[in-house]
């Protein structure tokens, strides 16, 4: 829509013509009986010879800034590009690229998470002939892309990051529990320990009572329903009982420590699923073929810094120089 | 032959030619000779000047001296004919519809042919030019050489400046006694004007005055281009437009001049003859001079 602000280039014939000389009509014809007339005052007529061509050219200059401003251009300048995502193994990328041919192509470090979104909104800068390849660890998006151009996407899994989480343990059966954590495989570690300090993230209460209210945690694991007063009223979700209390987050149910494989893995899947972030699925190497489906929203505003400060500095010279004339 | 168009006036600048084009459109009669005869009367003999008649050449005497030699009558005639030519700036006011025709050119011709009428009858004549502020005499005189005096005064009139003011009009027109005929070539678009004023005073003193309002066809219709913007020749400052909504008011401003000047000329006695420059003026000529024989 931006690009209908182009239509608003005839406006430039405005100071075109209102720079156009005044010329009071002075080749009158002599007629000698123009005494028998009434007097008229002399005509005004416009010349084609411009009065002040440097403010013309500059208040020409401003108006098309000001369109161009609206309009938003977007002119394709980028050639082949390869798309980088952050954090991404250097040697493997250099290898890559120089497998795919890109050497010369210009590099664009982004977010793995933003890569292919980046490409999609900045497709219309790119030349015709630019070929575009995507390198790194970058997530498999919901939807199949669709670009306007073939885009070769070239990814790396990384190894998943390790995060430790402390765990505080009160119970009789604490090696039936530590078994159950010992089994937790991926990236997610547990810490046992012994009493709560300000970094555990789960206490599991197996004890028939309340725990001391200067523990807390941001999750509790409890057998005993009756020792948080804040699982009267809870509801339940799959065999567990859940709240919120002062003192954290309580999960409670009968049946635990699990006892069966199954059961035990339910819980900490549950349990990885709600409170840690997801990790991001690598998509496989693959190449997205070229369909005429646009972007839904293209990036704009490329050149509008540009632009506005052209035009501030346009409007400067303008005032000047239109002082200076009246002077 | 068939009349001359005033479009031979804008063809040419050799006076003499249309001339002799003009008054051989105008026929015998108009220039009635009633002086003819009357210079029979030998008085001498003069060396023959090109222009004279051949007739009045004494072949007797080429015999005898192997010179051409011219008979002079005593006086052709007692009339003498002055020319005033108006050639104020207004006078080159051009024809519309005619290229190269303007009123001064017109004026000179109508004069030239009444010059060359008298000359063919053996009158004095002599050319008063009014233009750029001054007075311009050709002393008036008899003969052919007179004639190529006049015509190249005539032929070198440039139309320019204001008629000269009416003091030196006063003391410059100062005719000795002797009745003379006045034709006057005039736009009369000035009035009253110094020129006027000096038709009627000569009209007073007894001559024969005959005066010619020169107009073009555009005037008189008020059918100017309405494009240009137009000037006064003679009056400095202003411009003036000319237009459909314009033409009522300039033709009734016109008419009122007009009639004020018939009328004041018709109180003094002083013949009006009225000419668009379009017309031929072998038509204008006839009808000029035949007003005065109507007196």
């Amino acid at each position: 829509m931006n690009s209908l602000w182009w239509l608003a280039l005839p406006t430039l014939l405005l100071p075109v013509w209102w720079h156009r000389k005044k010329r009071v009509q002075t080749n009158a014809e002599p007629l000698a009986s123009a005494r028998f007339l009434s007097r008229t005052e002399p005509r005004q007529m416009r010349v084609w010879r411009w009065a002040d061509v440097v403010l013309l050219i500059v208040r020409c200059l401003l108006l098309a800034c000001a369109i161009a401003w609206l309009a938003d251009p977007v002119f394709p300048w980028r050639g082949d590009t390869v798309v980088v995502a952050e954090g991404s193994d250097a040697q493997w990328v250099e290898r890559e690229i120089k497998a795919a041919g890109y050497d010369t192509a210009a590099r664009e470090a982004l977010p793995a998470h933003a890569a292919l979104a980046w490409i999609g909104e900045h497709e219309r800068e790119f030349k015709p002939e630019a070929r575009l390849l995507v390198l790194g660890d970058i997530p498999m998006p919901a939807s199949l892309p669709q670009f306007r151009r073939p885009v070769v996407l070239r990814t790396l899994a990384k190894p998943l990051p390790r995060t430790e989480t402390r765990v505080t343990i009160v119970s009789e059966r604490a090696q039936e529990w530590r078994r159950m954590f010992a089994a937790l495989d991926g990236p997610l570690r547990v810490v046992l320990e012994t009493a709560p300090g300000p970094q555990t993230e789960l206490i599991v209460w197996d004890r028939p009572g309340a725990p001391p209210p200067s523990m807390r945690a941001p999750l509790w694991w409890s057998t005993d329903a009756g020792a948080f007063t804040e699982l009267a009223q809870s509801k339940a979700v799959g065999g567990i009982r859940y709240a919120d209390g002062a003192r954290g987050r309580v999960w409670a149910s009968n049946a635990w420590p699990p006892s069966d494989p199954a059961a035990a893995r339910a819980l900490l899947e549950t349990w990885r699923e709600l409170h840690y972030a997801a990790v991001p699925y690598t998509a496989p190497s693959m190449t997205f073929t070229e369909t005429n489906v646009p972007a839904p929203a293209y990036a704009s505003g490329a050149l509008r810094d540009f632009l506005l400060w052209a035009l501030v500095a346009l409007f400067a010279i303008e005032r000047i120089l239109t002082h200076a004339r009246r002077r | 032959m068939a009349q001359v168009s005033s479009a031979l006036i804008a063809h040419t600048t050799d006076l003499e030619l249309v001339i002799r084009h003009v008054l051989a459109g105008l026929g015998q009669g108009v220039h009635a000779g009633r002086e003819r005869g009357s210079g029979v009367e030998f008085s001498e003999y003069r060396a023959y000047a090109p222009g004279d008649e051949w007739r009045r050449v004494d072949w007797k005497l080429l015999a005898r001296a192997d010179r051409y030699y011219v008979r002079e009558a005593e006086r052709d005639s007692h009339v003498a004919v002055w020319l005033l030519l108006d050639a104020s700036a207004s006078m080159a006011e051009p024809s519309r519809s005619i290229a190269g025709l303007d009123k001064l050119s017109y004026a000179r011709t109508l004069l030239a042919c009444i010059g060359a009428i008298a000359q063919r009858q053996g009158d004095a004549f002599g050319l008063a030019v009014l233009s750029g502020g001054r007075v311009q005499f050709v002393p008036a005189a008899r003969g052919p050489r007179q004639l190529q005096r006049v015509l190249a005064k005539l032929a070198q009139v440039q139309a320019e400046g204001d008629l000269p003011d009416a003091d030196l009009l006063r003391s410059s027109l100062r005719f000795t006694g002797s009745p003379s005929l006045i034709f006057a070539a005039t736009d009369f678009l000035d009035w009253p004007s110094p020129l006027s004023q000096a038709l009627v005073r000569l009209r007073h003193m007894r001559h024969d005055v005959r005066a010619v309002c020169l107009q073009t066809e555009a005037e008189c219709e008020g059918s100017f281009d309405s494009g240009p913007a137009y000037r006064d020749p003679e009056r400095d400052g202003g411009v003036f437009r000319f237009g459909a909504d314009l033409r009522e008011g300039y033709l009734r401003n016109r008419e009122q001049h007009f009639d004020t000047v018939s009328a004041a000329l018709r109180a003094s006695d002083v013949q009006l003859a009225q000419a668009r420059i379009e017309q031929a003026p072998g038509d204008i000529l006839r009808q000029w001079l035949r007003q005065g024989g109507r007196r």
